[in-house]
């Protein structure tokens, strides 16, 4: 990362990892640190390769949608949710407007999560427990609401090829109890909000800490709220076709450090809920499923989304039903960079924070690589 | 019951590794444990990063290649008596990663945990439920106290 004209040889290395009391995920960083300040920062993954995308391969369709699920347990709904647009867009499924929104409804809701859990991590890492044990209180209220949902906590497999499944259907009951979940998060989620800003402390310890600029982040390849924590407007939930009957707005901050990037979230938990009520308040009537289509052969079809942690990528072709040449590329393999160059400069010991602001899931990116033995 | 086993019975500590997972079952066990609405700490059951000073190991995942090695010395490093808990479908048979196709194995994964390690409890669940993890670390208890 340093600058290669005038590199200087730095031999003290702090190394963590792979497992590590401080990082609860196995991954490897080695510090570079001189006088306890970091100056160059290396993160290894791959520990938890497992290929997935080499079982998925030669899977029918309907397999392999449900397999990309296992990818991740934090936004497992995105995986499974953009490997059926793949198949939608290769085989031109037009899906129903119902199904649509009750696809937004899962997806906000695991926006939801992601980021209270984020913010959990976050408050954990600056050593504020009972923070983080306010924000598994109030998380729990929307694993409960994805449990009613989709049967199941974590993953709830809610988009098929052509739709939703049937048991994820929305009635009175589970709109009423949405809303009231809706109402109870935007009270707590406030007030604590509040009280996060307001606290001295947690202030002086978070603001200006770890900068990573905004030249820095586009050169980087940053994605979602981390590239937006940095000042660039960019949201491919604008372009997204399934979001166009929604109101939202883009949160942007200006200075790119552990405050920006906790506060981005904060306020994308808001837009959430905002959309969510909007989705549910006009819930379109009708089938929830389109069952009209026939399988055909295929070139490789490619699919961005807006997932929690930045831009997801799926393609594949598919040749008799079955799927070949997989790739899935998540938002946390671009976001590496971002989290190596936050870390310099940096005291020592706010490197694990500068990691962690980025919102890493190396699950997530170890599915999505592979490791070339020579 | 021995002064000992009083004193363990009141400080269970718990260690979470994991070993390849899909990050599901990690934080529903981290959920449990912390978070106030299920709050295992209530019961005397703390979270921990540290092997030397853990009762419980709880293990998460299909056993990856890179972790079998680790896995092994962290279990080595906590000291007796220790019990050893297997939460989650990949942890208990391997999951969806243990095959490619049929019964052909995949080369990444060293097998299920009961293979690296000996395992004394099994939750299963994908992902696993926190009412059955505080069953499942329920059931490591008279392992941990009739220890002499």
């Amino acid at each position: 990362m340093s600058d290669n004209n005038n590199k200087k040889i730095i031999e003290t290395e702090v190394p963590m990892g792979m497992v590590h009391s401080a990082a609860i995920e196995p991954y490897r960083v080695r510090l570079f640190v001189e006088d306890e300040i970091v100056r160059d920062a290396e993160i290894t993954v791959g520990i938890n390769h497992r290929g997935i995308e080499r079982i998925m391969e030669g899977l029918p369709v309907e397999k392999a949608n449900s397999l990309t699920e296992k990818i991740c347990g934090i936004c497992s709904n995105s995986h499974i949710w953009n490997s059926v647009l793949v198949a939608e867009k290769a085989l031109g499924i037009e899906i129903p407007e119902r199904a649509s929104y009750i696809r937004i409804v899962v997806e906000e809701l695991e926006r939801l999560h992601s980021h209270l859990l984020y913010l959990a991590h976050g408050s954990e890492v600056l050593g504020h427990e009972t923070f983080a044990m306010r924000l598994f209180y109030i998380r729990e209220t929307v694993m409960e609401l994805l449990g009613m949902i989709g049967g199941n906590r974590v993953q709830y497999g809610a988009p098929i090829i052509g739709g939703i499944r049937p048991r994820c259907d929305l009635n009175e009951m589970r709109i009423k109890k949405i809303k009231e979940g809706m109402d109870f998060l935007e009270e707590k989620v406030a007030a604590f909000a509040d009280r996060f800003t307001s606290d001295p402390m947690i202030m002086a310890r978070i603001t200006g800490v770890a900068v990573l600029s905004k030249k820095d982040a586009i050169r980087l390849a940053t994605s979602g709220p981390t590239l937006r924590a940095t000042g660039v407007d960019i949201d491919l939930r604008r372009d997204m076709e399934s979001y166009d009957p929604f109101e939202f707005d883009i949160i942007t901050q200006k200075d790119g450090d552990v405050k920006s990037n906790l506060l981005v979230r904060v306020f994308e938990i808001f837009e959430s809920i905002k959309i969510i009520r909007q989705a549910i308040g006009n819930l379109p009537p009708g089938k929830i499923t389109n069952r009209s289509w026939g399988m055909q052969d295929t070139p490789i079809v490619k699919s961005y989304i807006e997932v929690p942690r930045g831009k997801l990528y799926h393609s594949y072709k598919l040749e008799e039903g079955r799927t070949r040449n997989v790739i899935v590329r998540t938002p946390s393999i671009t976001n590496i960079g971002a989290m190596e160059h936050a870390c310099i400069g940096a005291h020592i010991t706010d490197a694990q924070l500068a990691i962690v602001q980025c919102d890493p899931c190396f699950t997530c990116t170890d599915r999505a690589i592979k490791i070339i033995r020579l | 019951m021995s002064l000992k086993s009083y004193s363990r019975a009141r400080a269970v500590h718990v260690m979470l590794v994991y070993t390849g997972g899909c990050n599901g079952c990690d934080i529903e066990i981290v959920n449990c444990i912390f978070s106030p609405r299920y709050d295992a700490e209530q019961y005397k059951v703390f979270l921990t990063w540290n092997p030397r000073e853990a009762d419980v190991l709880v293990v998460t995942g299909p056993v990856t290649k890179h972790t079998e090695k680790p896995l092994k010395e962290i279990y080595n490093s906590i000291p007796e008596p220790k019990a050893v808990v297997a939460a989650g479908a990949c942890a208990l048979m391997g999951g969806v990663y243990k095959n490619i196709h049929g019964d052909i194995p995949s080369e990444e994964i060293a097998g299920p945990v009961d293979e690296v390690i000996p395992v004394d409890a099994k939750v299963p669940g994908c992902a696993v439920r926190p009412e059955d993890i505080l069953s499942g670390l329920v059931a490591t208890l008279p392992k941990l106290l009739e220890a002499k």
